[in-house]
């Protein structure tokens, strides 16, 4: 390690030095490990042995232990968890969701496309769902422009794709979030992820407006999250991984320490039996009972794969198919005086093709 | 319609709904930057098909399934996506190119642009006027499919060729049969039709009951109606193949028979009568006299034979007048062995009349003709009938009973609808064109559409919806049921 440093010491020196006559023995990187942060630890054997492991996989986020890890055990505390009880009383049950992906590139800005789902159920039955969309937004440095939001993050759009794609969901979102919660009375509002206020939100439409408009008209909003990233609430997750029916534990303390911008109360949530996975939940406007919201969410919509299908089922609409983007394509180059390019992946060309 | 691939001598084309041609059409498919043509024709249609356009179709039934639908999609590219949906795939095969002068050409050097090219649909006059189909003595037989044009062949084409119209049972065989009768005793032309159902007989009525315009030149006979013959018209050639063929003599039988006839012939007394009392006198072995009574009896009781010295039908008589005519010979009624016994003894009299050019060629229609097809002679004849002229075609349901010898001497064949992977193998094996086009048109044909393929079409396969008959059709199916319909059965 001492020799690649002084390579980056001397780097002119150290070239000419080596150079045409450099040798594989006169290179030592065999103290690597010991150049970087002590935390960053290299003692496997020792670090490791006894655990139970997950391995990740490269292209999905969400992989959690079927069961729970080995140091869950410890945690147990059989009390802190609250049985769900079926409280059938009819409720609209309304799901919202989106996606979203860049379809096209132009030397001044990005266009992409968002298809939203919107389903409703009652009585555990699906009653209809709405697919809007596929609606396309350009986003470049003159639209951007005429943005209510913060010129810092509405700039920081036009140079991170992820934002971008963000922004359009967080907006459109909104929008339906803000129509239902003005719509309708005496329902269940669900919005897939937790409820945070984001960045991305307009004055106007924003999850506190939307959960005051659901406190006003007498409507529930729930946050459920298919995963998060705070890792210490799957630890306390284990009383809920044994309970054998549908249940819930607050999490309200923790949640409140690790983030300032979530609403409502915080919970984790079974909705099922035994092996249902177990769900952050956000709720807010909830003027009963916590236990009696989630009773009337699990009698109104069914959730039996211990997730509400409304939500899967806005999920399924929203999604962007391979067709609708070779359609959206399709009718760009129809429809606009446009030319298109041949384009090349970079990455491909440049790492070859066996590069992931 | 756009070329979207190649291999061997298949072209797949790309469709949309929009497009409207079938299997069977020809296409023109026109490369303007190379200023060639192409002439395809498409036997195959299948849906444009990926794992993720599946994976779409599925999730929305699914999600439809479960929820009912409402749709907000500004841009309409819903419509685009089913658009995608439907879209088509066609198989084609390369049937040939258009060279310089217009004409059609079997070069397939070149392949024409996907982004060039022009592709429409081509109508039968046009492929005509491309391959030079013509002749003098019109056939109509029907429409072509899709643009429901007139469609002709030509009784050139079917003179002096071996002819097969096949198909599966009550799909218009023999409704073809007539139409092709028809028109050829209008063209002049002489035939003889064996007709196992009585339903020929029908061409010498109009559908309102009146006798048609072919009234006088169709001659209908039947055993004990017309059908019958002297020993000596028949002749020793045709009696002994009837003896050998039809009724399975012996040879020692057969040098008795010859002997017999040669004296009866001597004596001057050819007739049923003196040649049974010879059978049961003659001095000869008891085993063949046993032989030859046992046929005499059979042939005196098919009643096909004049008792004296009578006239009978004489061909030459029916066949020497300057209009056509058609001579049905009904074999409805009688036992299989009078059947061969018939069909034997008119192919050698017609042969030995066409040999000493008695007669005129003749047009054969042998109807149900795996019903009396057999190897020993008529695989014989048929390699031989057109040096006789004698112009066959045969009529089957069964294109296994029809020998190999046979379909290899075919120059045209009708095929009609075919669902049994088993027969269109047989025709598809031996037939004048592809395996492909065969097997995927032939599936799939309606009532009364056929498949015309060889020297008739210029060896173009051509998909026909027969045309209808004028005069009665008879030889329906007889039911027990119709006869109750109205009736409150």
């Amino acid at each position: 390690m001492c020799m690649l440093r002084n390579i980056h010491k001397h780097p002119y020196h150290t070239v000419n030095h080596y150079g045409p006559n450099l040798k594989m023995t006169e290179l030592d990187f065999t103290d690597l490990d010991h150049s970087v942060d002590p935390s960053l630890s290299s003692n496997l054997s020792k670090d490791l042995s006894g655990k139970t492991i997950v391995f990740s996989r490269y292209d999905e986020k969400s992989h959690i232990p079927i069961g729970k890890y080995g140091s869950q055990t410890a945690l147990i505390n059989p009390e802190a968890i609250t049985p769900i009880k079926c409280i059938q009383e009819p409720t609209l049950v309304a799901a919202v969701d989106s996606s979203s992906i860049r379809i096209a590139e132009t030397e001044s800005g990005c266009l992409y496309a968002i298809k939203c789902g919107v389903a409703f159920a009652t009585n555990g039955q699906p009653l209809m769902h709405f697919k809007l969309g596929p609606i396309l937004f350009y986003l470049s440095e003159e639209t951007v422009k005429k943005s209510e939001l913060d010129y810092r993050i509405a700039n920081l759009v036009l140079f991170d794709v992820e934002y971008a794609k963000r922004l359009i969901r967080i907006q459109i979102e909104r929008a339906i979030q803000t129509y239902l919660s003005n719509h309708l009375s005496n329902s269940i509002i669900l919005v897939d992820g937790s409820l945070n206020a984001s960045p991305f939100e307009n004055r106007g439409r924003n999850i506190k407006k939307i959960a005051e408009n659901c406190s006003i008209r007498r409507n529930v909003l729930f946050g459920i999250s298919k995963s998060t990233s705070f890792r210490v609430l799957s630890k306390i997750s284990a009383a809920l991984i044994q309970s054998a029916n549908a249940a819930y534990m607050n999490i309200q303390v923790i949640i409140q320490s690790l983030s300032r911008t979530t609403i409502g109360d915080n919970f984790l949530v079974k909705f099922g039996s035994r092996d249902s996975p177990i769900l952050r939940v956000d709720i807010a406007c909830c003027d009963d009972l916590i236990s009696h919201s989630l009773g009337k969410l699990v009698a109104n919509d069914s959730v039996a794969g211990g997730y509400p299908e409304t939500l899967r089922l806005a999920h399924h609409v929203s999604t962007l198919t391979n067709m609708e983007v070779s359609c959206l394509k399709a009718y760009l180059l129809s429809n606009f005086d446009i030319t298109q390019l041949e384009s090349e992946d970079i990455r491909k060309t440049l790492l070859g093709s066996i590069t992931r | 319609m756009k070329v979207l691939s190649k291999n061997s001598d298949e072209l797949v084309l790309l469709a949309m709904v929009s497009d409207i041609v079938r299997k069977g059409d020809y296409l023109l498919i026109e490369d303007e930057k190379l200023n060639r043509k192409m002439i395809v024709q498409i036997y195959d249609e299948d849906y444009l098909s990926s794992q993720t356009l599946i994976e779409d179709i599925v999730r929305d039934e699914v999600i439809n399934a479960s929820s009912a639908e409402n749709l907000h999609d500004p841009l309409n590219i819903g419509k685009l996506s089913r658009m995608i949906r439907d879209a088509r795939l066609f198989r084609t095969k390369i049937r040939g190119t258009i060279d310089t002068s217009g004409r059609m050409s079997s070069d397939f050097t070149w392949i024409p642009s996907r982004v060039q090219s022009k592709i429409r649909r081509l109508s039968i006059p046009e492929l005509d006027d491309y391959v030079g189909r013509t002749g003098n003595f019109p056939i109509k037989i029907g429409k072509t499919r899709g643009d429901n044009e007139e469609f002709d062949i030509y009784a050139d084409d079917l003179d002096g060729k071996l002819n097969i119209v096949t198909g599966k049972k009550e799909c218009g065989k023999s409704h073809l049969a007539k139409i092709l009768i028809k028109r050829l005793v209008e063209h002049g032309a002489f035939v003889v039709v064996f007709d196992l159902n009585d339903e020929y007989s029908g061409l010498a009525i109009n559908h309102d009951g009146l006798p048609s315009s072919l009234a006088d030149q169709i001659k209908v006979l039947q055993c004990g109606d017309g059908l019958t013959f002297s020993l000596k018209y028949c002749g020793k050639v045709a009696i002994s193949n009837v003896l050998k063929n039809a009724l399975d003599t012996p040879a020692a039988s057969m040098r008795e028979f010859f002997r017999i006839w040669d004296w009866l012939d001597n004596k001057d007394c050819l007739n049923i009568d003196a040649f049974g009392r010879a059978v049961n006198t003659w001095s000869v072995n008891e085993l063949v006299r046993d032989a030859l009574v046992s046929r005499f009896h059979i042939i005196q009781g098919s009643g096909l034979f004049l008792q004296n010295h009578g006239e009978g039908v004489r061909f030459e008589n029916i066949f020497s007048k300057g209009t056509g005519a058609a001579i049905v010979v009904c074999m409805a009624k009688v036992t299989p062995i009078v059947r061969r016994m018939i069909v034997e003894l008119i192919l050698n009299k017609l042969v030995d009349l066409l040999e000493n050019e008695i007669i005129p060629p003749i047009f054969l229609f042998a109807e149900e003709a795996h019903l009396y097809l057999r190897d020993t002679y008529w695989e014989d004849i048929t390699s031989r009938m057109r040096h006789f002229g004698i112009c066959p075609t045969f009529i089957t349901n069964q294109p296994d009973a029809i020998g190999d010898v046979i379909y290899r001497q075919v120059d045209n064949i009708f095929l009609f609808n075919f669902t049994n992977d088993v027969d269109l193998d047989r025709i598809s094996r031996v037939s004048l064109a592809d395996n492909d086009t065969i097997r995927s048109i032939v599936k799939t044909l309606p009532h009364q559409h056929c498949l015309a393929i060889g020297k008739m079409v210029s060896d173009l396969p051509v998909v026909v919806e027969v045309a209808e008959l004028e005069t009665l059709a008879l030889g329906e199916t007889r039911k027990f049921f119709s006869r109750h319909v109205g009736h409150g059965f």
